[in-house]
């Protein structure tokens, strides 16, 4: 479980979050929606210790990590998993250098098992037989799911998405959702997902949040933000231009 | 006036930040030597990239060194007719100065410059946070094996450095004033003491550690995206070059 409290972080004299309070319960994937700007790639980066609120509180499975250490955090980071907007691939490894990473960096499983973890874990993304290429030499879709590959290897139980479909033709984003959808299904995972693809994320999670300049604004189910009354929100879920 | 005092203080306050952030990052290095806890292939990576692949150009680099060495003192040992003293000259002069700064001035341009290109990118792409993200301290992984391959291949190219730009005078030597290479190297071997060599070479082990310091802190602490990469590779390149300079005259007046 998740928990946020209070959470506030300014970037010079700007509140760029305001006094954020959420739950995301065990098992649950939360859609975290909201204009541009509204800070959700930071609050995801506070929910993992990523980045120190200036006040407010985050636990994590009871801990808090807005008061972690550098080594309790790390320990922390190991039930984490997390997919950056903008790839975040190691330029100077090969496909399978990356997504074979977490699992090489505990030492725990040989050689031969990680490089067979690897190639199950790329046919299960629809891109078998790359592990030998750079991240240079991948379309954007094929970045996305050696990103979400990566995050996924080592089965954390909490999962955070970046918005995983930003800039992906529509038959990719849905192939990205699928995955989502999987690996909520079948291993339980706590997620929060940042997207601007309401359509996409409509069905594959369980509640959604919005942040507009920094405040919470709306935290429901989908029935619930599908008759909510507040203009804000109905304009962004519609996708309207005029509220 | 008080315009001025602002600035002033403003400077003195960035220059503070900069400084405490090395120390800072520093210990983090220190700690992670110590400690052991450095990533092997990541540390065997940089001492390939950073050492073999300088090989060239610091061979290059030095020959050209010590022939110039030859022939600007060329001159004045043929009119005096001391070519007994031409190794001396231009071997005192390479071990002690003009080699370890020429190869620090290299280094810094060529490897300083790349480290900080290389961190720097990788911060404002997110993969400094992608490591933190699966539970890897970048200090330990990314910081610490560049540390030790910068300071420890300044060190050891400097003595090929060395060595190669000796090289290279004795061959000008020959060349331009006929001077055999056995009385050059004897001329060494007469009259350099070995403090003279260990004098460069501390000064070497010295700029090293300042290019690794510097580099490693303007990649780590940048930001703005590409022209936040730019700022800080010109922000380390001068940085560099600066404590190198400033670092060879304290060392030459407390070391002789």
């Amino acid at each position: 479980m998740i928990e946020v409290r209070g959470v506030t972080k300014y970037y010079g004299r700007t509140a760029v979050l305001n006094n954020v309070s959420m739950v995301v319960h065990e098992g649950t994937q939360l859609g975290l929606i909201g204009p541009g700007g509204a800070g959700k790639t930071l609050l995801i980066k506070i929910m993992s210790g990523l980045v120190k609120p200036d006040a407010g509180k985050v636990f994590v499975d009871g801990e808090e990590v807005t008061a972690l250490g550098p080594v309790a955090l790390s320990k922390l980071r190991v039930k984490m998993g997390m997919l950056f907007q903008n790839y975040a691939l190691f330029d100077f490894m090969t496909v399978e250098e990356n997504i074979a990473f977490p699992l090489r960096q505990k030492n725990e499983l040989p050689d031969a098992e990680i490089r067979e973890r690897v190639a199950q874990i790329l046919k299960a993304v629809d891109l078998p037989g790359i592990q030998r290429q750079f991240p240079n030499e991948l379309s954007g879709g094929m970045k996305k799911r050696v990103t979400f590959a990566r995050a996924v290897i080592h089965d954390p139980p909490i999962l955070f998405y970046d918005d995983p479909t930003a800039g992906l033709d529509p038959v990719t984003s849905s192939k990205i959702f699928i995955l989502l959808e999987r690996r909520r299904n079948e291993k339980g995972t706590t997620s929060v997902v940042i997207t601007h693809d309401i359509l996409g994320v409509k069905d594959i999670c369980d509640e959604f949040a919005m942040l507009d300049h920094g405040r919470l604004i709306f935290r429901g189910t989908r029935e619930e933000i599908e008759n909510t009354r507040l203009p804000r929100v109905r304009q962004f879920w519609e996708g309207k231009a005029e509220l | 006036m008080s315009r001025l005092l602002a600035a002033i203080g403003a400077r003195a306050l960035s220059a503070s930040t900069e400084l405490g952030g090395m120390v800072i990052m520093l210990l983090h290095i220190f700690r992670g030597i110590f400690t052991w806890q450095m990533d092997v292939m990541e540390t065997w990576r940089n001492l390939y990239k950073v050492g073999v692949k300088s090989f060239p150009i610091v061979v290059v680099t030095a020959l050209l060194v010590g022939a110039i060495m030859v022939i600007q003192t060329g001159a004045l040992v043929a009119q005096y007719d001391a070519y007994g003293l031409l190794g001396w000259g231009a071997g005192f002069a390479t071990l002690r100065e003009v080699g370890p700064i020429m190869i620090g001035l290299m280094f810094s341009g060529r490897v300083g410059a790349n480290n900080t290109a290389e961190l720097g990118t990788m911060k404002v792409t997110e993969q400094v946070d992608a490591l933190r993200a699966l539970a890897i301290d970048p200090m330990t992984y990314l910081l610490v094996p560049r540390f030790v391959s910068i300071v420890l291949m300044m060190f050891l190219l400097t003595i090929v450095g060395d060595l190669t730009a000796l090289l290279g005078g004795a061959l000008t030597a020959q060349l331009l004033l006929g001077v055999e290479p056995l009385l050059f190297f004897w001329s060494i071997d007469e009259y350099l003491l070995t403090e003279d060599l260990f004098n460069g070479l501390y000064k070497a082990f010295t700029f090293g550690f300042a290019i690794a310091v510097v580099s490693c802190h303007f990649g780590i602490t940048t930001s703005g995206g590409a022209v936040g990469v730019g700022r800080a590779v010109n922000a380390s390149v001068v940085a560099s070059a600066v404590s190198i300079f400033v670092l060879d005259y304290l060392l030459t007046y407390l070391l002789g």
